[in-house]
């Protein structure tokens, strides 16, 4: 009877300890896990809204380059072509060279277009027009 | 002798530790989806800038080799002996081959002449330094050249575009 007693005692002091050490065990690895999840979250909503800005320069580079090539679809050699493109708001795009002048009828002009928004995301892109 | 029942703590032994291994896999599978996630539109992103790079660039091209032709286009206007030729132009980082071939013909005008239609074929694709092949080609398009009476290239006309890829 005395040895079960004691033996029931040993049990619940060891319990009493194990269960301590889990509970603090259990603390400082759910709380790096969740600091992990965390940082983890940031860090894909920073590559999804640097994605959304990529694609939408992106767009804004093309709008342009084709409103650029529907300019010089009636290009004279020597004038000047007027682009019919308004860029959003946030975006600032430019054109090299930035004469707008058509080129001389037996030659391709390459351009460089850039589009960058307000917050530093930049895409360029070169085409080639002419005059028909 | 009597039997002890099992102690309840005994059986909750270990049970926080366990729910917090699971609690990290989960996050952990929770981290990976998000991770992939970013790198699969990274690379699509890529991916479409290529293929964007690719189409410009293979525009760009035709429309270089448009103004070599429309320089060798000439001679009398009842014939049609203009040859086919190509080039190589590099854009965007993207060397492009365009290799044209002379859809010519004589048709009869208005007035009763016989005058030469010069239409040329354009085939742009990635340049491997042979020929395009069909399946290869990015933009095909024809493109007519109007001669005055004097051989001289008046005005081009684009008479189809087609980006293939």
């Amino acid at each position: 009877m005395s040895t079960e007693r004691s033996l029931s005692k040993m049990r619940q002091h060891h319990d009493e300890g194990e269960s301590l050490l889990e509970v603090i065990m259990t603390i400082v690895i759910t709380g790096l896990t969740i600091t992990a999840l965390v940082s983890s979250l940031a860090n894909t909503a920073a590559a999804g809204n640097a994605q959304r800005r990529s694609v939408s320069s992106d767009a804004v580079l093309r709008n342009f380059a084709e409103a650029v090539k529907d300019a010089t679809s009636d290009c004279v050699a020597g004038a000047t072509y007027t682009i019919d493109y308004q860029a959003p708001p946030t975006y600032t795009v430019t054109l090299q060279p930035s004469d707008q002048m058509c080129p001389a009828a037996a030659v391709a002009q390459l351009l460089l277009i850039t589009a960058s928004d307000a917050a530093g995301s930049r895409s360029e892109m070169q085409i080639k027009v002419r005059t028909p | 002798m009597t039997t002890r029942p099992r102690d309840v703590s005994d059986r909750d032994t270990g049970a926080a530790l366990i729910l917090a291994i699971g609690f990290v896999v989960m996050v952990g599978s929770i981290g990976a989806g998000m991770a992939a996630l970013v790198t699969s539109s990274l690379n699509n992103r890529v991916t479409l800038e290529q293929v964007r790079n690719r189409q410009y660039s293979a525009d760009g091209a035709i429309t270089e080799a448009i103004s070599i032709v429309r320089s060798e286009v000439g001679g009398a206007l009842d014939s049609c002996t203009s040859a086919g030729g190509s080039a190589v132009d590099t854009m965007n980082h993207v060397a492009t081959r365009v290799d044209w071939i002379n859809a010519c013909r004589t048709v009869v005008d208005a007035s009763g002449n016989v005058v030469a239609q010069r239409n040329v074929i354009f085939s742009a694709c990635e340049d491997t330094g042979s020929p395009c092949v069909a399946p290869n080609v990015i933009i095909r398009a024809q493109v007519n050249f109007q001669q005055a009476e004097t051989g001289t290239v008046t005005k081009t006309f684009i008479q189809s575009w087609s980006v293939d890829r």
